[in-house]
């Protein structure tokens, strides 16, 4: 027996020491300051990381799982259906319509939106008297909340006693209120979807002014005089110091906004809801007047997560970009 | 000789003139655009009803006496108090609840040199990105499991969800620009990591605390969606929404309340928003905030 335990001691002696030592060494870290500063840390991370997982990630899934199940509004027990909302979705001709009118608004927009904050920001960007309170001015768009400014186009483009065309036809651009050139802003479907995207414009080209702008004056202009003292004229100046570094912010920039644009239900719900007709149609409204108004909420996850395709570009974008500037 | 050198500044001074009218021209169609929607409410909000519709009369200015009855019904005629009480306590829960979750979590972030720390970062900055129109559907079903539907303690819930990721980023932002020495003296004093957080980091964070509050209030005041989607019930409507839907029956509009309702809460969040729209665009852009 003394034997046994004799020759397999050291092996075992060894064995325990090292597992005891191991053992030691892992309680020894836990009580490491690295150690307590990543307990620490972790713990204050928590109640972030738990809120936006229970109420932004977890409702992100279950949106999949609404979009494959018939829930109704009035009927809490749904029933898996796999694909048939989507499908069911996709053979309305509605559809079609908001996703094109979806398509339509954020290019067109988007693009007026580059084209007047570019504008803007280059005005802005000079050195000038009184360029703070324009500025501010400027950016109240922007700032007012959407819901109260969109209220106030809606008495703008009033069928009969709009502002814009009581101006237009005093400069005798239109005639008078029941002549047929008499433009019904929301009312007609060409002129309805343009007049949502002009609010939608009207809201976004001061956000996109002011970033192009953080971008201009975040160049240090050392760098602009080292550019002009090699020789380089304006528009190479232009192109090769300041495009490459106000890229990113674009990026950015335009990024945020078409998330923004693409997902904003307000100004259209409040301004023609989706009417005359189907012709300002988009995939938020349909989405919503689907889902609550007629309480196919299966049906009406299915159609908002058809944006998400749509958005994605946009979030890998941004994701990119932030990480490329943070660290 | 004499004549030159007193033509010369005058050239410059001329150039400069000149320089700042074309600049003045430039920007006005943009100051017009942007700013008559605001001129166009305030006077609809107090002019008499009658006088908004005149068709022939110039609509730019009165020809009636300006009035505040349209304040005065907002007041006796609707739910309007209780719509500016209910944004009010929203706010203070929202914003309590966003400085509560976002400041140790900004600071974890920012200063403990956590493994994966950027990455979780980045992702919970992300999902101020997940629209609303995406989550509004399942949140649904969560604030009627909570027995929260018709209720303003709907929006508590709910609004951290764009205010938490947001403004943990932006903390994050502000606690990398507060100096390590002060931590680091702190902590040789004898405040462990959570003492030298509370009595010497946060202190001089107030700024950013501040702005972080702002953003609770002014982002949660620019949702429509949720309010719209949770809240049915007259007296328990934020202002954004009662405004656009009890001032407006069947094909009635009564717009001067609607436009005095708008504007008496649209016009301070426009101007707090504005003082603190450097910090918004540094802190989407991901720059240091300062």
């Amino acid at each position: 027996m003394g034997k046994v335990t004799a020759s397999a001691s050291p092996k075992q002696n060894g064995l325990l020491a090292e597992v005891l030592s191991g053992r030691a060494e892992r309680l020894r870290w836990t009580r490491t300051p690295t150690a307590r500063r990543y307990l620490f840390g972790y713990t204050l991370l928590a109640p972030a990381v738990l809120y936006v997982t229970l109420l932004v990630g977890a409702p992100f899934v279950f949106s999949l799982y609404l979009a494959m199940s018939d829930a109704t509004v009035g009927d809490p027990v749904a029933r898996f259906v796999g694909l048939e909302n989507f499908r069911a979705a996709v053979e309305t001709s509605v559809f079609y319509t908001a996703v094109r009118n979806t398509l339509v608004f954020t290019v067109g927009a988007g693009i007026l939106k580059g084209l007047l904050g570019t504008t803007l920001a280059f005005l802005l960007v000079q050195p000038f008297k009184g360029r703070k309170f324009v500025r501010a001015l400027v950016v109240i768009p922007f700032t007012l909340p959407v819901a109260v400014s969109v209220l106030g186009w809606k008495w703008m483009f009033d069928s009969q006693f709009s502002v814009i065309n009581w101006a237009l036809s005093r400069l005798h651009l239109i005639g008078a209120y029941g002549s047929p050139d008499w433009p019904v802003w929301l009312g007609q479907p060409a002129l309805a979807l343009a007049s949502v995207m002009f609010v939608n414009v009207w809201r976004g080209f001061p956000f996109g002014a002011i970033v192009l702008l953080a971008g201009m004056t975040s160049v240090p202009p050392e760098i602009i005089e080292a550019a002009k003292v090699d020789g380089a004229n304006f528009l190479q100046r232009f192109r090769m110091v300041i495009v490459p570094m106000i890229a990113p912010i674009l990026f950015i920039g335009t990024a945020f906004d078409t998330v923004f644009t693409l997902s904003d239900l307000s100004i259209v719900y409040l301004l023609t809801n989706g009417g005359p007709d189907g012709a300002t149609e988009i995939l938020p409204t349909l989405a919503y007047n689907t889902g609550i108004r007629g309480g196919a909420l299966g049906r009406g996850a299915a159609i908002s997560l058809f944006l998400f395709p749509l958005l994605l570009p946009a979030m890998i974008l941004l994701l990119r970009t932030l990480r490329r500037r943070q660290y | 000789m004499a004549t030159v050198a007193l033509r010369a500044p005058r050239t410059h001074r001329q150039k400069e003139i000149r320089r700042h009218v074309l600049i003045y021209l430039g920007l006005i169609p943009f100051l017009v655009i942007a700013v008559f929607p605001i001129f166009w409410m305030a006077i609809t909000a107090i002019k008499q009803d009658s006088d908004l519709y005149l068709m022939g009369a110039n609509p730019f200015w009165f020809h009636l006496p300006p009035t505040w009855k349209n304040f005065d019904i907002l007041f006796r005629q609707t739910s309007y108090g209780d719509w500016i009480v209910n944004t009010i306590a929203v706010a203070f829960w929202v914003s309590a609840i966003t400085l509560a979750v976002g400041v140790p979590a900004g600071y974890a972030l920012a200063r403990l040199r956590l493994p994966f720390a950027e990455n979780l970062g980045i992702g919970i900055f992300m999902t101020y990105l997940v629209p609303a129109i995406i989550l509004f559907l399942p949140l649904a079903r969560v604030v009627s499991r909570l027995q929260l539907q018709d209720s303003w303690w709907a929006m508590v819930v709910i609004y951290p969800t764009i205010t938490i990721p947001f403004c943990t980023w932006l903390l994050m932002g502000f606690f990398k620009t507060v100096p390590l020495e002060l931590e680091e003296a702190a902590m040789l004093d004898g405040c462990g990591q959570a003492g030298a957080l509370v009595r010497v980091v946060l202190p001089v964070s107030w700024p950013g605390l501040i702005t972080a509050v702002i953003f609770s209030f002014t982002l949660s005041m620019q949702d429509f969606l949720y309010a719209l989607a949770f809240v049915s019930v007259s007296d328990q409507k934020p202002v954004p929404l009662g405004v656009a839907t009890e001032l407006i029956r069947g094909d009635i509009y009564f717009w001067g309340s609607l436009m005095a309702g708008a504007l008496l809460v649209g016009v301070p969040v426009a101007i707090v928003y504005n003082l603190f729209l450097d910090k918004f665009i540094a802190g989407i852009t991901g720059a240091a905030i300062k």
